[in-house]
């Protein structure tokens, strides 16, 4: 192997390559695993549309429009819901949800202590890991924004966004943010697909018959908003952003190892072209040890990427979101960026390899 | 009458845009089966009209045929040299990181054999040289003899109708020298090849059939 000859700078360029993909694996996997439990948090609670403003970070939508959406025939139930980013403790921030003591999405979370809130008292109820966070027991009472709260009960959630979340009746939570009447979103049930009518289409005709009803607001299903939602796009495109940036360094580390292999090898080139292999066959020559390197410096990856994985999902802060384990598409994800950047770094060299004349490379010293 | 297989006509080659005139309008004719050498003084342009016709370069101007077609003018030159001609250097050339069994395969790999078939034959050839129970060596555990037979058996791995050797025993002592030039010259006449041989040594010159002397870039007949 060509790459053998010079040990020390093929490991450093195995190195380069294997940071990229561990950041990779490690800020994507934890992106992918955000996301996911995005989607949770709407599947446990059996949500089928969430209707919105503009985006789900403005809580603009007024609450009168529930009226509305009730009044229509393709809509079960449809709960008003506040998420706030706030700060609980000079240490401690969480997302803290406002909604009706009767919503829906209160009937899959498990009370490990204490009991629900009551409307329009002011209660609170920790997610397990936020309560942990805080070192706080249902009874213990809670000030938040200068506000007092009694802590009246602990839970567990279907989706680790819970976990490290708080909930309180809407009303209080409109009044300690200043919100007046308006809310995040209206999380919507549809009723069930009519004789020969397709889940999509009951979603597609739910969702006109709203925004039909709601000029201005958005209808969009629980998958797209666990997708699209800003702090997820924030989330994947930080670790993408991350992730391309140590990419970057790792193709830039192949391409000069690539080039400084071509240079020292100029003689052999001159070689094989004159003992008649073609120039494609060369530059495949090239390309194919540019794509081992990126294929061996993603393995190197993916074994960091994880290692590094099984750390977050020890750091009590994010264990929760946290996955320990890659998914076979995203480790080949990996693996497939990994050879592409050895393909994409070595494309210059191996072009430039494949060029040499047969006559000037044999008479490179 | 034998065949004319290489012919250079009015070929001239220059390098440095001009300033440095290699080659200046040489005629040559060589036929198939025959052993020529071309010798001369250093810098008189016997490299430069190997390198030609083998298809390495191309003349500046005046052509290079091979059975009566010219290597210019959208020639396959690749295919030339994979299929026609064996090349034969002063220096080995051999790629270091490489088995003796795989250096002599590399110009297999233009051919439609198979690995296997790529194997055997480099193997048999290797035999056919002596080094049967040098395979697996890589190129420096060799001698500079062995090495040079391990170039001569590369160079006949696609059975060409040209050897080309330039200084082939330039870098061996006169024992390996002798060696080397028996190899080739038993096997030109076994495998009934066009042998062209670069060489200072007038003993190997004059052991040619005919020997082709270069001056100044010019064909000289003293």
């Amino acid at each position: 192997m060509n790459l053998m000859r010079r040990r020390l700078r093929t490991a450093l360029t195995l190195c380069g390559v294997a940071v990229g993909i561990a950041a990779f694996v490690a800020l994507v996997g934890f992106a992918k695993s955000f996301e996911a439990q995005w989607l949770k948090l709407y599947e446990s609670a059996g949500t089928d549309l969430a209707v919105v403003d503009k985006t789900f970070l403005n809580t603009s939508v007024d609450g009168s429009a529930g009226d509305k959406l009730r009044a229509l025939p393709q809509v079960a139930s449809a709960v008003p819901m506040i998420m706030n980013l706030m700060d609980l403790t000079p240490e401690v921030n969480a997302l803290v949800y406002g909604m009706p003591a009767d919503s829906y999405e209160l009937d899959p979370l498990i009370i490990l202590q204490g009991r629900r809130f009551h409307a329009a008292a002011p209660e609170v109820m920790l997610g397990e890991i936020l309560a942990e966070n805080l070192g706080k027991h249902a009874g213990d009472s809670l000030e938040i924004q200068g506000a007092s709260f009694r802590v009246v009960g602990v839970f567990r959630g279907g989706s680790a966004l819970e976990a490290g979340a708080a909930i309180m009746p809407l009303r209080e939570l409109q009044q300690l943010a200043d919100l007046g009447a308006k809310v995040t979103a209206f999380h919507v049930r549809l009723r069930p697909a009519l004789p020969g009518q397709s889940e999509e289409q009951r979603i597609q005709q739910a969702r006109a018959a709203i925004e039909a009803a709601l000029p201005g607001l958005k209808a969009v299903p629980a998958r797209d908003r666990a997708h699209n939602n800003q702090v997820v796009a924030l989330a994947r495109s930080t670790a993408w952003g991350t992730s391309l940036i140590a990419l970057l360094i790792g193709a830039l580390g192949i391409a000069n190892t690539m080039a400084m292999s071509v240079f020292e090898r100029t003689r052999e080139i001159g070689v094989l072209r004159a003992l008649g292999w073609k120039r494609w066959r060369v530059m495949r020559l090239i390309l194919l040890e540019a794509a081992f390197l990126g294929l061996v410096g993603g393995l190197l990856g993916l074994a960091g990427g994880w290692g590094a994985l099984r750390v977050l999902a020890l750091i009590p802060a994010t264990a929760a979101i946290g996955q320990s384990s890659i998914s076979w598409l995203h480790a080949c994800e990996a693996l497939l960026i990994a050879v592409l950047i050895g393909l994409v770094a070595g494309f210059l060299p191996a072009w430039r390899g494949a060029r040499l004349s047969p006559v000037e490379a044999l008479r490179c010293e | 009458m034998s065949e004319c297989l290489l012919e250079t006509r009015a070929v001239t080659k220059s390098f440095d845009d001009g300033r440095i005139q290699a080659l200046r309008g040489v005629d040559l004719q060589v036929q198939a089966g025959e052993f020529v050498a071309i010798s001369g003084p250093s810098g008189s342009g016997k490299s430069t009209l190997l390198q030609l016709l083998g298809g390495l370069d191309v003349p500046t101007s005046g052509e290079v045929l091979f059975q009566g077609v010219s290597l210019s003018n959208g020639f396959d030159l690749d295919a030339y040299r994979s299929r026609q001609v064996g090349f034969v250097f002063q220096s080995f050339h051999l790629l270091p990181t490489l088995r003796v069994l795989a250096n002599v395969q590399i110009p297999m790999f233009e051919t439609s054999l198979t690995a296997r078939q790529r194997e055997d034959k480099a193997a048999a050839l290797l035999q056919e040289m002596g080094l049967g129970g040098r395979l697996r060596q890589l190129p420096n555990e060799l001698s500079a003899g062995e090495r040079q037979r391990v170039a001569i058996a590369r160079s006949l791995a696609n059975d060409p109708r040209i050897l080309l050797a330039d200084e082939p025993t330039g870098n061996l002592d006169s024992e390996n020298s002798a060696m080397i030039m028996d190899l080739l010259t038993g096997i030109q006449t076994r495998h009934n090849m066009t042998l062209i041989v670069i060489t200072h040594d007038p003993d190997i010159a004059r052991s040619a059939q005919r020997d082709i002397r270069i001056r100044d870039g010019r064909i000289w007949s003293p």
